[in-house]
């Protein structure tokens, strides 16, 4: 093939794409159609697998499915918190609480416990007020703040919601005052509730067969709930109140200035944020039958910031890519028994050093030179105030402007 | 062109920063479809001014209203609200924010758009989209040739000259009746800066009223209808631009005392 022929072919797709960027990646990933046919491929994988399991020796099906549930689950809180970290750029440092308490609040309402059986419909109206009730609690006073300190009252909350799971199997003590009868008893202590009911879910529903127990039906659920919460978020990111969410991460300042009203903002995403992660709670306590305080701690909140830095903030696609990576990779490297982690800290580490927007992502979380090092998911706000305030002062500017030409000449006297 | 109608009038604006006093009993009449320029030296409180104006500062004292709508004490995105919009001395495009998705910016304020609509593709909300969209390309009317082509292109990988742009259709598409603009030609080059005075003489034109802040005096020599100077936060002259030009009091804010004396 000559030379001048080779300039007009055609270059391949694939290449073409894998050279336009991660910019261009997220843009092309978040498209609807293609996100659609990814929906349809990945609920298509346990027929996938199991049809390789009836026609081979390989009989890991079951295990696979239930590592695809966590999955999907995780993709779910990683989309959420994306909402709130990556479009309104809002620090929550608990926001593994929403999920434990959306876990709880079913847990209640659905087991023995309490002796309530909700159905489902009644239940998720519980578990979406409650949460709301605590997002409000905690974002109404907190979120005024500037970001640094919204990340240390949220972490505080996370805190305080996973002792107060712990310490509740007794009745509360204040000041030698006990709260309650002594038999006393709401989450379980350390226990936590168990035998929580699955989801009753309608006969219609298909692809159910009778049972609601197998876990490639809690797989479809989750699913089904990342498809909802993913579609709600494009709506809301190419609309007006996505908008106003990016442009506050942005530059809050300029968004004030542009009519944008930034404390019912943060706080519509921080309440939209938590209510999401309360109903992937529901769906997993109703999925591992339990609520349980071991799942909520610290870890929890950082495992998922994990997925969303990786994936990219701000990138739809990316969270679901970081929850997938994060949750499989263990597996995969699962010969490597307990190197498996130090192998995955050390790939995670060498991915934010050369690329600390992440995989699809757009934000860098590094410092903003540009904004006079601020860190970017803080606001923007202090750099504001550093830099507008010794302009004010600034005499020696006056004298150097003065000395350049720029002012106002004297007109020659008569 | 003006009328005679103050659009804002400021009185006794006051403003301390610790001890320092940055704005010191201001007074000001900008009239409807007037050009003002406001010019000092560095650090006279002029871009204070213009943060109390539109809420981000609170003066300790003082009045400005527009329109004769008392603003101190609202909110800034409600001063947006009631009719001012501003730019910024260091451009505050959001730089992840595609150019479009920045003039949008600009409607927020007057169009109505909710969470619920949006994910149900209520009418409203589609129409109150299609409004902000066709306000768009009304905003960037006037520099449509440098905009129109990089509407898709994220702020951030705009030109220095076209992120001014930007954020002034940004100010346009928010429909102000008062428009504050700090430092326009500020790092532009000459070319760019006659550009620049002809678009603030159109935006008059279209029936704007004009209040900015300008460090380049031929600039404001040349578009501004009255000037006013400001040294240590207070206002030393005010005037036409060739009065305020050969005031011994602007010139002594400018040189110092033994300029202009001689």
């Amino acid at each position: 093939m000559s030379a001048h022929v080779a300039d007009a072919e055609p270059v391949h797709w694939l290449k073409r794409f894998w050279e336009s960027g991660p910019y261009e990646w997220n843009r092309a990933l978040t498209k609807p159609q293609v996100l659609f046919s990814l929906l349809i491929v990945a609920s298509a994988v346990p027929f996938v697998l199991q049809y390789v399991e009836d026609n081979s020796a390989w009989t890991g099906a079951e295990f696979w499915i239930r590592i695809l549930t966590t999955c999907a689950m995780y993709a779910c809180l990683a989309v959420a918190l994306n909402l709130v970290v990556g479009y309104a750029g809002l620090l929550n440092l608990g926001f593994i609480a929403f999920f434990a308490i959306g876990s709880y609040a079913y847990a209640l309402v659905a087991s023995d416990q309490l002796h309530h059986h909700l159905p489902l419909w009644s239940a998720l109206v519980t578990v979406v007020a409650v949460t709301l009730g605590f997002a409000l609690l905690v974002g109404i006073p907190s979120l005024r703040l500037r970001g640094d300190y919204l990340a240390i009252v949220t972490l505080a909350f996370g805190l305080i919601i996973r002792e107060i799971t712990i310490d509740l199997d007794r009745p509360p003590v204040l000041a030698g005052h006990q709260f309650g009868p002594s038999d006393f008893n709401l989450t379980g202590g350390t226990a936590g509730i168990h035998m929580v009911d699955p989801l009753q879910l309608p006969p219609w529903v298909p692809l159910i067969h009778g049972a609601a127990l197998q876990s490639r039906t809690y797989y479809w659920i989750f699913l089904g709930f990342l498809a909802i919460s993913v579609f709600c978020l494009l709506r809301w990111r190419g609309a007006r109140t996505g908008r106003a969410w990016v442009a506050i991460r942005e530059d809050e300042l300029a968004a004030r200035a542009m009519g944008v009203n930034t404390f019912k903002y943060r706080l519509l995403a921080f309440c939209t944020s938590a209510v999401m992660a309360g109903i992937v709670g529901l769906i997993d306590a109703a999925y591992i039958h339990n609520a349980f305080p071991g799942s909520f701690d610290i870890q929890g909140t950082v495992l998922v910031f994990i997925m969303v830095v990786l994936g990219g903030l701000g990138s739809i696609p990316g969270s679901i890519v970081g929850a997938t990576l994060v949750t499989i990779l263990p597996f995969v490297l699962q010969q490597l028994v307990l190197y498996k982690y130090v192998v995955f800290s050390i790939v995670l580490i060498v991915l934010m050093i050369f690329r600390p927007q992440g995989l699809l992502g757009i934000v860098s979380i590094r410092p903003r030179a540009a904004m006079g090092g601020t860190v970017e998911l803080l606001t923007a706000e202090s750099a504001i105030e550093a830099s507008e305030l010794p302009a004010v002062t600034d005499r020696d500017a006056a004298d150097l402007e003065s000395a350049s030409g720029a002012i106002v000449a004297p007109e020659p006297k008569p | 062109m003006s009328d005679g109608t103050p659009v804002l009038q400021i009185r006794g604006l006051t403003c301390h920063f610790g001890g320092l006093t940055a704005v010191d009993r201001f007074d000001v009449d900008v009239n409807q479809g007037e050009i003002v320029s406001l010019v000092g030296p560095n650090g006279a409180g002029k871009t204070t001014v213009f943060n109390l104006i539109s809420g981000i500062l609170k003066p300790i004292a003082g009045s400005v209203q527009l329109l004769g709508r008392e603003l101190v004490r609202q909110p800034a995105h409600r001063i947006t609200h009631h009719g001012i919009a501003r730019t910024f001395q260091n451009i505050r495009v959001f730089p992840q924010l595609t150019v479009r998705e920045n003039i949008l910016l600009g409607t927020h304020h007057w169009t109505r758009s909710g969470m619920l609509g949006s994910v149900t593709f209520w009418p409203g909300t589609l129409r109150a989209e299609r409004a902000a969209q066709a306000e768009v390309l009304t905003a960037i009317d006037l520099f449509r040739e440098r905009l129109e082509a990089r509407l898709d292109d994220p702020a951030f990988s705009l030109s220095y000259a076209n992120r001014r742009r930007t954020e002034i259709a940004r100010a346009l598409a928010a429909r102000p009746k008062l428009l504050l603009l700090d430092e326009p030609a500020a790092g532009m080059n000459p070319y760019e800066r006659i550009e620049m005075a002809g678009l603030i003489r159109s935006m008059r034109d279209r029936g704007l009223t004009i209040f900015l802040i300008e460090h380049h005096m031929p600039l404001v020599m040349e578009i501004s209808d009255r000037v006013v100077v400001m040294d240590h936060g207070a206002k030393i002259a005010e005037g036409l631009p060739k009065e305020v030009r050969s005031n011994p009091r602007v010139v002594e804010a400018y040189l110092g005392r033994r300029a202009a004396s001689a």
